[in-house]
């Protein structure tokens, strides 16, 4: 550990820069994780923060909220099935709306949900739950945007408006990066009739399933999928894993973060494997007196290590620095405390992966070499 | 006045019996030491003398246990290191030999005083105890203000001095300088040597010194000369 601390003191440029990379590498994984995480609150929030075990959806939307509806003997069908607790039927829509603070109208997503049923939010960060038609919970995100408790938003109609008064705020809440409510089901039902007044029928967009206690989720979807024609039934997960919008950006980002753990690990190998082999004659010299291997490796891990240190404190201080100073438009970004620690173990691991070719050349330094004219240090 | 009696170990500090050293190349046996024995006395200073090529770092190796004998037997200190596995190997130069190589040798990253300390905590033995010993050892080689130098801050001849306080670090029975003074002209070559001597007759222990410059055997108590592999009849 001291001669690892030693040539770190007195090469400081050169380590620097290689923990100043790290900490970039380090930020920019954290920081498109947020961004991920931000984009994917943003699309499915709504739903993954409600509270919908399981999700009926009609087969032809594939898994696509927006493209689906149930007939009501597909509704009344599911409720009468073994294993199913309690159903309640659940719609989703996107409607004009004005605020008292936007001057244009804006688009708004409504999820209507029996009030006393399944579909609305699990926790809310202010207010209360919608107790009555035209009381609605909305997007915390959005209370600038003349959602905050006590404001008043108006679903433009063909005929007449609906005025929904905001007496909650849920966190991480949104649907299609759009302002979100939850109101009853009756306030959806009458939301679409003011802006379809001809409609002659509201169907659900999804029926919201809780199974019996003692129910396997996943045999429960298997049974509705074969009892009842032309649904699809997913959990709340894979709702939101087979969300169009979701599922299309992680597929981007992964690919993305992938190619960035890889640059950290080849980085931080070829530097390492570089300068094992610029101080090799020093390293020859030092086995050659009498240094076991263990302790050149164990200096070579503590450098590895102290890098990776460095590297995550600047990775960490920008990632947070960044968060917190530069909002992006409407996306609300976040990166929780165990995506920080799962990728910092990570880096560390494929770090230490990529430092082998560095081991292994501390490994095979054969001391006789010392007896070369040059084969030593200074 | 009679100067009061000072102890030698009756062990000799090295004794070869009949080593060889045999590398192959391809079908063929090449032979870098021919049954060579060598016994050097606990308190002697021996210079190794002989043409390029002709086995004398192959032999000091050998009795450092940088390398190992393809036949004979190596007792260094008493301590038969023959069949002693890498490891072994490691752990006896790091307690019993100190080395002083051809080239100028040190860490370039340490100073100094690091450069003699990390022979013991790379052995588990660092600490103040350790820092005070290379201060000493400094001292006494006349470089106590340079303890804080690094090598290139350091002169050719001081960059010597603190390879051979590097090779006392350790309070071997056995100094082996492979070439100590080719690097150095001839001047700073007999003062480098004249230092060898004092300290190595000061610490009453025993020292190999190959070199290939006869000039410097006056300074070991017995020269032995070596061509071909073999060590010739003195």
């Amino acid at each position: 550990m001291q001669l690892a601390l030693r040539e770190m003191r007195r090469a400081k440029v050169r380590f620097g820069l290689l923990a100043s990379a790290v900490g970039l590498l380090v930020f920019l994984i954290l920081f498109q994780q947020a961004l991920l995480n931000g984009l994917t609150t943003d699309f499915v929030g709504a739903v993954d923060n409600s509270d919908n075990p399981i999700l009926v959806l009609n087969e032809q939307a594939r898994a696509n909220i927006e493209g689906s509806f149930l007939l009501p003997d597909q509704v009344a069908a599911i409720g009468e099935l073994d294993g199913v607790a309690a159903t309640s039927t659940v719609g989703e829509n996107t409607f004009t709306a004005t605020t008292p603070v936007e001057p244009e109208p804006l688009d708004v997503v409504l999820f209507g949900y029996p009030l006393d049923g399944l579909g609305g939010p699990t926790s809310l960060s202010s207010g209360r739950l919608p107790e009555a038609a035209r009381e609605g919970v909305a997007s915390a995100a959005d209370a600038g945007k003349g959602f905050a408790i006590g404001d008043t938003v108006t679903i433009v109609g063909e005929a007449e408006d609906v005025d929904i008064t905001i007496v909650g705020l849920a966190d991480e809440a949104r649907w299609s990066v759009a302002p979100t409510v939850f109101v009853s089901y009756d306030t959806f039902e009458e939301s679409i009739r003011a802006v379809n007044p001809d409609a002659r029928l509201v169907l659900p967009s999804f029926v919201s399933v809780q199974p019996a206690p003692g129910v396997d989720v996943d045999a429960l979807t298997d049974r509705i999928d074969q009892a009842v024609p032309g649904v699809e039934s997913l959990t709340r997960s894979e709702t939101i894993d087979q969300n169009p919008g979701v599922a299309g950006t992680r597929q981007s980002f992964n690919i993305i973060l992938t190619l960035a753990f890889l640059v950290v690990v080849i980085v931080v190998g070829f530097f390492f494997l570089i300068l094992t082999v610029q101080k090799s004659k020093s390293l020859t010299l030092l086995r050659a007196i009498g240094s076991p291997r263990s302790y050149l490796v164990k200096n070579l891990l503590a450098q590895i290590g102290l890098v990776l240190a460095l590297g995550f404190i600047i990775g960490v201080g920008l990632t947070v620095f960044a968060i917190g100073a530069a909002p992006i438009g409407d996306v609300s970004i976040s990166v929780s405390p165990r995506t920080i620690a799962t990728t910092l173990v990570g880096i560390a691991v494929l770090s230490v992966i990529g430092g082998i070719g560095a081991i292994r050349r501390v490994l095979g330094i054969d001391p006789i070499e010392a007896t070369e004219p040059g084969g030593q240090g200074t | 006045m009679p100067s009061s009696p000072t102890h030698v170990s009756p062990t000799p500090a090295v004794q070869l019996e009949s080593v060889r050293k045999v590398y192959q190349s391809g079908d063929d046996e090449v032979v870098a030491l021919g049954h060579a024995s060598l016994t050097v006395a606990s308190d002697e200073i021996v210079a190794l003398v002989g043409p390029s090529g002709s086995g004398k770092t192959t032999l000091l190796s050998i009795a450092g246990g940088l390398l190992r004998a393809s036949d004979g037997t190596v007792l260094v200190g008493g301590e038969d290191i023959t069949t002693y596995d890498q490891k072994q190997l490691t752990k006896f130069r790091g307690n019993n030999v100190g080395f002083v190589f051809q080239a100028v040798n040190l860490v370039p990253f340490l100073t100094a005083t690091e450069n003699l300390t990390v022979v013991a905590e790379m052995n588990g033995r660092g600490g103040s105890a350790a820092k005070q010993r290379a201060h000493a050892l400094l001292e006494q080689l006349g470089l106590g203000h340079r303890k804080r130098n690094l090598p290139d801050q350091l002169s050719g001849g001081e960059r010597q001095r603190v390879a051979i306080g590097r090779a006392l670090m350790n309070e071997p029975g056995l100094v082996l300088f492979d070439e100590p003074t080719s690097a150095l002209d001839s001047k700073l070559g007999v003062q480098v040597m004249e230092l060898i001597r004092s300290e190595i007759k000061g610490r009453q222990t025993a020292a190999i010194i190959v070199t290939h410059d006869t000039r410097m055997t006056e300074f070991a108590d017995r020269t032995v000369e070596i061509a071909d592999g073999e060590l010739l009849p003195t």
